[in-house]
């Protein structure tokens, strides 16, 4: 029992672990934060691991392509737009089943990233690292939250600017309205689809966004097998933090804690069941959304198509 | 049927200062081979409020959804302040300044009053000058309300306040009020309309109100146009005009029925009282109770109190009609006698026998048979054929070794079809393909078919034409007469006049009075539901 | 805001009524709007062969020949399409509750896995032990979707996220059993250097393969073809089947008719995993190379699952129509094998199949939007 409070106390006294937990929670964020925009407007969608592998794809390509990072990631944001735009248009203009679309999506991204990546076989490497002078020096987290590569630190700047459009945008009272009631938005003059097609497009933004940090800021390399179920996570950590944005950061705090341990845990030389531990995350999301679930409102025409006359 | 000259009406001032607020000229427009509206002409004009009357499906929801530009028309033209105008969207119309209040509400309960509000206005979102907008208008109209309270909590009443708030915000020149007071307690329709007179007088604006109630209109309007079928039938003014006339007038015949009478709102006093013979309400009196709610209680998940210690009792052969405001238990009531609310506490007893509220399909075994408040939330499902939603509550009956024997459900479902006058391409037509007033029909058919010993009616003849309304409640009627106990929820006054032999009224998921059939009028039942005391 | 805006219904008479026209929708438009869709798939797909330096005729002719030309492959697609065709059905009946069960490959995986180990542990006589794999594989199916059952109407989790995350799960608890040879690991002496297989089923104990023509197939084909038709006539025609219906279409008349929704609902989604689990109990005993020739290991799912719901979301969660919808899918994935030899990613295949999934999905939606287009401007004429 002792040595395992001391191995637990040294995990958490080591810094690595809050690097690994960070990344995790840097990628989740990534995804999260826009799959919670489109939730809010009514789309449960389940394409978001589509849109991050598809974005790591072409990030990757861009980089290869121009070597650099920049460009990698208006690549990848690109790439995860051209994936909303499959899931948006035929959910949201031709009304077809959202998740079917979505899962077709994660299918199709999913052959498509793999068959060109043989085919072009993309060289990357990771972004190069900004130090934040002062802040990084905070005990445990300073070096996890402010020393890392460049593309982590767009993420300070999309959740606040992301909770701005939620609530204090024309746009984000529309969307939220579409999301809550869309007849009625509707009779108040709001495009209910047009709006849940830009929330979908939103979170192909910032989930190409996260696929370029999965490959830009996390792994170093594409390869098919990148997403490997992160992005449904996201989802679980939306659904964990009750669709608010703050308890959504904190699901992706949460998810990472679990997604990182693996790593933390074997880095500092301790032997745990592997397959307990890849299988921990999973179990974490299933287990936080069995006790929060219920206690939660989800935006009320979440999943519910909207065509004009239809209930 | 007298047909005054348009030009005649309004003839005073308003004329007189500038040209009329809209004109309709000649507005036809039709929906495949369906006239909604034929060579309409119609004048609003400022300072006065002019009613618009007829039936469901008379056309004139069409006429103000063309005035609000949701409807395209065929042909005819529209002048505001006279001149012609294309109204191709509600931008468009907001920009003539033309602004309609919703017959259903259009507010989102998640969000707040001043989010509501300026839900639909472009441009930059500026809460601090939406809130000051609101509570101008609340000085101005005394329509006062707290900016920031969810719309969710509100009452009927304040929400329709926000509406109102919502649509006076852009100072609209031209109002539509589509069915205002259905949700309305008569003393919020009474400072409904007094409001609306403050906007119409003081403000030289005008007013359409669209409405199917004839005391309203005579109280409130100034002028009158009657539509049926597409057409203006007549017009005149509201005081020179009475209630009988204006019934003539949306039926297009004398109207004699009593129900279709209660439909309209024209039954009085006197006429109701040779209402369903006095024998079997004596009778009725006898027996014991078939239905027994005692100290229900019934929770929403969020802990507000549905239904708080409801007691009722329904024997057989009586219709009690359960009378009340929107929003008072009405739906819960309904809910809890179709197995889809548990009690939290008290109990519902059928024939003796206490029944496990909530258990799926319980109620729906002990013989309580459901004419659901909206079919289609939970009476029909429209993606099976008319023979499957005959037979979905008992499938058992026309099943051997639980495999369903097509010939005897089709044998069944053409009974039912002809026996209830279903229109419809035969027992194997899917339910979709059906109008509002068959598939209702259908819902009838199939709880009656299970010869229950209750029978709960929830607004049965909501959206139904005034023929279909008479053929509901003679049902509801003869089923009284085979000994089924009758509860019928409805929020037209008129309707439970008509049939019920004792009446409730429901307030705050109590019941706030009872009356028995000779002692009601419109006017006590109308204190009663307004919250005074008996 | 155009002509699309002929009425804001839902303002007077719900029009929900008239959502789809009366006028029959005439067959020969169905045909052109399917053709056109499927070929513009096929187009795209030939297209990114042509872009990445690859001909799309080579890998069309090796498509052919790995799934039907070549000897004995047309029973090896028939092979593929019984597992992928049992597990469509059990989608189907998910899908007829309203529920949307994603977790087939985690279903499919566990439920051999639990095959495998009692397959082992009890070894009776032959025809019995293979029914007993083919039970116990339903049966360990089942119980994986049990738990997403039990999460979705006791804690409120959907059952979307929860079947797809337990998937995940799954192969970890599989790679686990796989450790061990008391579970599933075959002993050291019988697997040689081989890690991570079970042992080997022994002759007796294995699904029949009957030859015809020099093709050989497990009687898995004929199982689930059978049960394809059982399971059309149950949802059809049986008070079972209408009442799982009816939850599918409409919860509160559901429940108000006596459906629980808990027991019918978790019931549906039980037996969905229970098809799923007998999938992987009959690729299990019923071999073929593609299947780890009666061994379990580690990946034995082998996207057998997914590929099976999309069958079930192409064929509209009808039961007959999975029947042929399975068997392109699996001549899909046998001719994928074949591909490899022509220069270009056998992967192709799966965009392929993506592809075509996404194109199967417009035709309905462009007619359901023409229907209630139509519906809508009869509506209005009503109000």
């Amino acid at each position: 029992m002792n040595s395992f409070l001391e191995a637990t106390y040294e995990i958490l006294s080591s810094s690595s672990t809050y690097m690994n937990a960070a990344l995790f929670a840097g990628l989740l964020a990534f995804a999260a934060t826009g799959e919670w925009v489109a939730e809010r407007a009514g789309t449960l969608n389940i394409s978001v691991e589509a849109m991050l592998l598809t974005g790591a794809f072409t990030s990757a390509v861009g980089f290869h392509l121009t070597d650099s990072v920049v460009v990698a990631l208006f690549a990848g944001a690109i790439g995860g737009v051209l994936v909303a735009s499959v899931q948006a248009e035929m959910s949201h203009r031709l009304a077809a089943d959202q998740f079917v679309v979505g899962l077709t999506l994660n299918i199709l991204a999913f052959g498509l990233t793999g068959f060109l990546d043989r085919e072009i076989d993309p060289t990357t490497k990771l972004a190069r690292r900004w130090n934040i002078p002062v802040l990084n020096e905070i005990p445990l987290v300073g070096k996890a939250l402010f020393n890392q590569p460049w593309p982590f630190y767009i993420l300070y700047a999309l959740i606040p600017l992301s909770w701005w459009l939620v609530y204090r945008t024309r746009w984000g009272l529309e969307l939220r309205a579409a999301g809550e009631n869309p007849q009625s938005a509707d009779v108040s003059g709001i495009d209910v689809n047009k709006r849940r097609r830009q929330t979908v497009y939103y979170a192909g933004f910032t989930s190409g966004l996260g696929g370029t940090f999965l490959v830009f800021v996390q792994v170093g390399r594409f390869d098919d097998a990148i997403a490997g179920g992160r992005g449904f996570i996201a989802i679980a950590a939306v659904i964990f933090g009750g669709w608010t944005l703050r308890g959504t950061i904190l699901g992706c705090v949460v998810f990472a804690a679990a997604l990182s341990s693996r790593l933390s845990i074997q880095g500092l030389g301790y032997e745990v069941n592997s397959e307990l531990l890849q299988a921990l995350p999973y179990i974490v999301t299933i287990a936080g959304m069995a006790i929060f679930a219920h206690r939660v409102r989800a935006p009320a025409a979440l999943a519910r198509p909207f065509v004009r006359g239809l209930k | 049927m007298t047909n005054r000259s348009v030009d005649l009406i309004g003839a005073d001032d308003a004329q007189a200062s500038s040209a009329p607020a809209v004109e309709f000229r000649e507005i036809t427009k039709h929906f495949g081979a369906v006239t909604a509206c034929e060579e309409v002409n119609m004048t609003l004009w400022r300072g006065q409020i002019h009613g618009v009357l007829g039936e469901n499906g008379a056309g004139k929801s069409t006429l103000m959804k063309i005035l609000i530009g949701l409807v395209m028309p065929d042909r005819g033209k529209i002048l505001v302040h006279g001149e012609e105008q294309q109204i191709s969207d509600p931008l468009d119309a907001a920009a003539l300044g033309i602004g309609m209040v919703h017959q259903h509400f259009s507010l989102i309960d998640a969000l707040t009053v001043w989010e509501n509000v300026t839900l639909g206005d472009s441009g930059s979102l500026n809460p601090e000058a939406i809130r000051n907008r609101i509570g101008d208008i609340g000085d101005q109209y005394g329509l006062v309300i707290d900016p920031y309270a969810l719309v969710g909590e509100l009452t009927a009443g304040l929400r329709q306040r926000v509406e109102i708030i919502k649509c006076l915000r852009r100072d609209p020149q031209i109002l539509i009020f589509d069915e205002p007071t259905a949700v309305l307690t008569p003393e919020e329709s009474e400072q409904l309309f007094n409001s609306l007179r403050n906007v119409v007088t003081s403000e030289r604006r005008a007013v359409a109100l669209v409405s199917h109630k004839l005391d309203e209109m005579l109280s409130a309007a100034d002028e009158i146009s009657i539509m049926r079928q597409g057409r203006i039938v007549d017009h005149c003014l509201a005081s020179e005009t009475d209630a009988p006339t204006l019934a003539r007038g949306i039926v297009g015949r004398e109207v004699l029925l009593r129900s279709e009478q209660a439909a309209l709102g024209v039954a009085r006093t006197e006429q109701r009282s040779l209402g369903r013979d006095d024998r079997r309400s004596a009778s009725a009196l006898t027996e014991t109770s078939v239905l027994r709610i005692e100290r229900a209680v019934v929770r929403s998940p969020d802990g507000f109190r549905l239904l708080d210690e409801l007691d009722l009792e329904v024997k057989p052969g009586e219709i009690v009609g359960v009378a009340g405001v929107e929003g008072n238990g009405q739906r819960p009531l309904g809910d809890l006698l179709s197995s889809l609310l548990a009690l939290e506490s008290g109990r519902v007893e059928v024939d003796g026998k206490t029944i496990s509220s909530g258990r799926p399909g319980a109620m729906a075994v002990a013989g309580v048979g459901v004419i659901p408040e909206d079919r289609h939330d939970s009476g029909v499902v429209l993606d099976m054929t008319v023979a499957e939603n005959l037979i979905l509550t008992n499938p058992d009956r026309f099943a051997k070794r639980s495999v369903i024997d097509l010939k005897m459900v089709g044998a069944f479902a053409q009974q039912m079809i002809e026996e209830f006058d279903i229109q419809c391409d035969g027992p194997f037509a899917p339910m979709w393909s059906l109008s509002g007033g068959n598939q209702q029909r259908v819902v009838l058919a199939r709880e009656l078919a299970q010869k229950p010993k209750v029978l709960v009616a929830a607004q049965p003849t909501r959206g139904l034409d005034v023929a279909a309304i008479e053929y509901m409640s003679s049902r509801l009627r003869l089923a009284a007469e085979e000994n089924v106990a009758i509860l019928l929820i409805s929020s037209e006054l008129e309707e439970i006049l008509d049939l019920s032999d004792r009446i409730v009224v429901l307030q705050k998921g109590q019941v706030a009075g009872e009356i028995a059939r000779g002692e009601a009028d419109l006017e006590h039942l109308g204190l009663l539901l307004g919250g005074s005391a008996l | 805001m155009t002509g699309d805006n002929t009425a804001v219904l839902g303002i007077e008479d719900p029009p929900v009524v008239t959502i789809r026209t009366r006028g029959r929708i005439r067959s020969s438009e169905w045909f052109a709007l399917y053709t056109v869709s499927i070929a513009g798939a096929l187009f795209l797909a030939g297209l990114l062969v042509e872009a990445t330096g690859g001909e799309w005729r080579p890998v069309l002719w090796a498509m052919l020949d790995g799934s039907v030309r070549r000897p004995g492959r047309w029973g090896e697609t028939l092979g593929t399409a019984g597992p992928v065709l049992l597990v469509a059905l059990g989608a189907v009946v998910s899908g007829k509750a309203g529920l949307v069960n994603i977790g087939q490959e985690g279903q499919l995986l566990f439920g051999a896995a639990v095959a495998t180990y009692f397959g082992f542990l009890i070894g009776g006589p032959g025809p019995l032990n293979v029914f007993l794999i083919l039970v116990f594989g339903a049966l360990g199916g089942a119980a994986w979707a049990g738990i997403a059952a039990g999460l979705r109407y006791w804690r409120g989790v959907p059952e979307v996220l929860s079947t797809l995350l337990l998937a995940t799960v799954s192969s970890q608890v599989v790679a686990y059993g796989m450790r061990w040879e008391w579970l599933l690991l075959a002993p050291q002496s019988s697997r040689g250097n081989r890690n991570q297989v079970s042992s080997q089923l022994a002759k007796n104990n294995r699904l029949p393969r009957p030859e015809i023509f020099g093709n050989e197939f497990p009687i898995t084909v004929h199982l689930s073809i059978l049960l394809a038709i059982a399971l059309a006539f149950v949802l059809g025609r049986t008070v079972w089947g209408l009442r799982l219906c009816t939850l599918g279409n409409n919860q509160r008349v559901a429940k108000r008719s006596g459906v629980s929704e808990k027991t019918y609902g978790a019931g549906a989604l039980m037996i969905s995993g229970a098809f799923a689990g007998l999938a992987g109990g009959a690729m299990f005993a019923g071999g073929g190379f593609s299947f780890g020739n009666y061994q379990f290991m580690t990946g034995f799912s082998d996207n057998i699952g997914w590929t099976g719901l999309l069958v079930a979301l192409v064929a509209r969660e009808r039961a007959l129509l999975a029947i042929p919808v399975a068997l392109v899918f699996a001549s899909l994935r046998t001719g994928s094998s074949f591909v490899g030899s022509t220069g270009v990613e056998g992967r192709i295949t799966d965009v392929i199949q993506g592809l075509l999934v996404l194109a199967l999905l417009i035709p309905p939606a462009v007619m359901y939007l023409r229907d209630l287009r139509r519906a809508r401007a009869a509506a209005t004429a009503r109000v």
